[in-house]
């Protein structure tokens, strides 16, 4: 199967950039500051790809770039440089070549963005069924009674309860949030969904439910998904395959089974030891 | 406007029209440039007028910038010839555009400069009308960024707008919005149509007339060529709905002063306290009175 994203050279730097940048950054110059003109590399040569279906991980140290790469992906910041190209059905797209238009049409059909803070990813001037109805909206679905029955059955389907569809979220709690981010992600069933630190703050029992709603939702709509965190326990759960990054560069990925039983890494070592 | 506003005594210090020539050239092109891209927001560079902007500024511009001394001007605000802003903005075009006939009446008017409403008869192809605009974008209520407005004007990207509407009817069971409907210009463009009721904005689909929409403090014109569709943002299973002025019973008032029951009618608080509804629209009133006065039928 051809994977469904394909990311290769993937930078990000904050800055003037000189010719230093990438030779002075890294693990092992333990920074990701460049100490010639200042910038900061927050990603640098990033590559991977992701099947259809599958959940990529990727985990790292607070800073080690890990938004960095959903977000670009997301069309919320551009790269520096480096090429993505997304499988939709027998259509190629060159993420980073397209127009603002295609780019905005992507995100709105085709991705799905789950942020850690529900404020970036939910309007609270108005109801969590309005925040659905939005992206349906976006979609062409035009019909308000369509609308109210397909955000209901969302809602239902994330657990939150239907008679709370009216209410603003920002009287929710973080979990149920959480859970109005992932139904209005879904709402367009896009095949290729970003999930940035989705249960970090919350709860032990409230991540958990979060969790299972996630593999839930990959077993019956086949959604690929990245899954950032600095969590090793999502990882252990979710991920079948995880990148680890530090100071913007990849220094480990794998099957995350043999990550965390063998981690060849130092780094990656002190991480997984620093949970057991 | 100042009421003791003059010209100055040398005449030739002023143009027809008190625009300079350069003036009356750009917002003509201007105008041009709106009626090719019906719904457009066209910028444009307002001119200082002597009256405070908000006063109709934008209309006015459009009026002098197009009026010729064949034209004939009507100028109505809320529907009435009378009020103090429609005397002073048709007074200004009396002193700045000599030999310009003005009138009272829909139907002779060449030029129609108007706020807060379209006039009940219908308008013909011989005929323009320059609606005064507050508040040009319709998009500001969703998104405060211009820049950000003029890409989703660009895409035809109304989700949020519509989004607004979904939460109105979520609270209200009905849309809320009464003047300044968002309205789609030829499949593409939403304008915001000015403050006009939603029982005018089915008179701007496929009007015969050109309408023109001219806001002075926002700098912008936009139109809607005579024949081109407007249509309410709507959802498929929620109608647009105008005002229908029924009573209690679910009889249609009538006005108390002409006895029509087509028209837009303003409600009074009378001395006595009660209500009484009379047509917005004075001009057509008259004419309904003349026609019962003349014993003719009324409907
Ligand atoms: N706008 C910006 N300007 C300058 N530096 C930035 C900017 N945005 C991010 N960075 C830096 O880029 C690096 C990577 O940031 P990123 O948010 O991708 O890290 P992260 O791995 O997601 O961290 P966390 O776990 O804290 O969320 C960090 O050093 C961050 O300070
Ligand atoms: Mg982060
Ligand atoms: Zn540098
Ligand atoms: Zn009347």
């Amino acid at each position: 199967m051809k994977p469904i994203l394909e990311v290769k050279g993937l930078t990000r730097i904050h800055g003037t950039e000189c010719p230093s940048c990438l030779d002075m950054t890294g693990p092992e110059h333990d920074t990701n500051v460049c100490p010639a003109c200042g910038s900061v590399v927050a990603a640098a040569n990033v590559s991977f790809s992701l099947q259809p279906g599958e959940i990529l991980g990727i985990m790292g140290e607070s800073g080690s770039g890990k938004s960095t790469v959903v977000k670009t992906l997301y069309f919320d910041q551009a790269p520096s440089r480096g090429s993505a190209i997304f499988r939709d059905g027998d259509q190629n797209h060159e993420l980073f070549n397209l127009n603002g238009a295609e780019q905005r049409w992507l995100r709105n059909h085709r991705f799905g963005m789950v942020y850690q803070n529900p404020n970036l990813g939910l309007n609270f001037g108005i109801s969590a069924g309005g925040n659905i109805a939005e992206r349906l909206l976006m979609n062409d679905l035009n019909h308000y009674g369509d609308i109210r029955r397909r955000a209901g059955e969302l809602l239902t389907r994330t657990d939150v309860m239907v008679s709370r569809m009216d209410e603003s979220p920002k009287q929710f709690s973080g979990g149920m949030q959480q859970r109005v981010q992932i139904a209005k992600a879904l709402a367009t069933r896009p095949p290729l969904l970003y999930l940035d630190e989705v249960t970090t703050g919350l709860d032990l029992s409230v991540q958990a439910r979060i969790l299972d709603l996630i593999l839930e939702i990959q077993h019956e709509l086949g959604t690929a998904m990245i899954v950032v965190t600095h969590d090793l326990g999502v990882i252990r759960l979710l991920a079948s395959r995880t990148l680890v990054m530090k100071y913007g560069r990849v220094i480990e990925s794998g099957l995350t089974d043999q990550i965390l039983e063998d981690p060849q890494q130092a780094y990656t070592q002190q991480l997984v030891a620093s949970t057991l | 406007m100042n009421p003791n506003y003059q010209l100055t005594d040398s005449q030739d210090s002023y143009g027809f029209g008190f625009l300079d020539e350069f003036a009356k050239r750009e917002i003509r092109r201007v105008i041009l440039k709106a009626i090719s891209i019906p719904g457009y927001q066209t910028p444009y560079a307002s001119r200082e007028m002597p009256m405070g902007r908000g006063f109709g500024t934008g209309g006015l511009q459009l009026t002098l910038s197009m009026i010729g001394p064949e034209d004939t001007l009507k100028v109505i605000d809320q529907g009435s010839d009378d009020s103090v802003n429609a005397v002073n903005l048709r007074k200004f075009a009396e002193l700045t555009c000599p030999d310009v006939s003005t009138t009272e009446s829909t139907t002779e008017a060449t030029l129609i400069q108007t706020r807060h409403r379209v006039p009940e008869i219908a308008l013909r192809e011989d005929q323009v009308l320059n609606l005064q605009v507050p508040y040009p974008d319709p998009l500001v209520i969703v998104e405060p960024s211009e820049a950000k407005r003029k890409i989703m004007h660009g895409e035809g990207d109304y989700a949020r707008l519509l989004t607004k509407l979904y939460e109105d009817l979520v609270k209200f069971d009905e849309i809320t919005i009464s003047h300044r409907y968002p309205t789609r210009i030829n499949g593409h463009y939403v304008i915001d149509p000015s403050p006009i009721p939603r029982y005018d904005v089915p008179k701007l689909h496929q009007s015969q007339a050109l309408l023109l929409f001219g806001a002075g403090r926002e700098k912008k014109i936009y139109a809607v060529p005579p024949y081109t569709n407007a249509e309410p943002l709507v959802f498929d299973d929620v109608p647009f709905r105008t005002e229908n002025f029924y009573n209690a019973d679910g009889k249609r008032r009538a006005c108390n002063r002409c006895g029509s029951t087509n028209s837009f009618l303003d409600e009074l608080n009378l001395e006595d306290g009660s209500k009484a509804w009379q047509c917005s629209d004075t001009d057509f009133c008259n004419r309904q009175l003349a026609r019962t006065d003349a014993g003719e039928v009324t409907q």
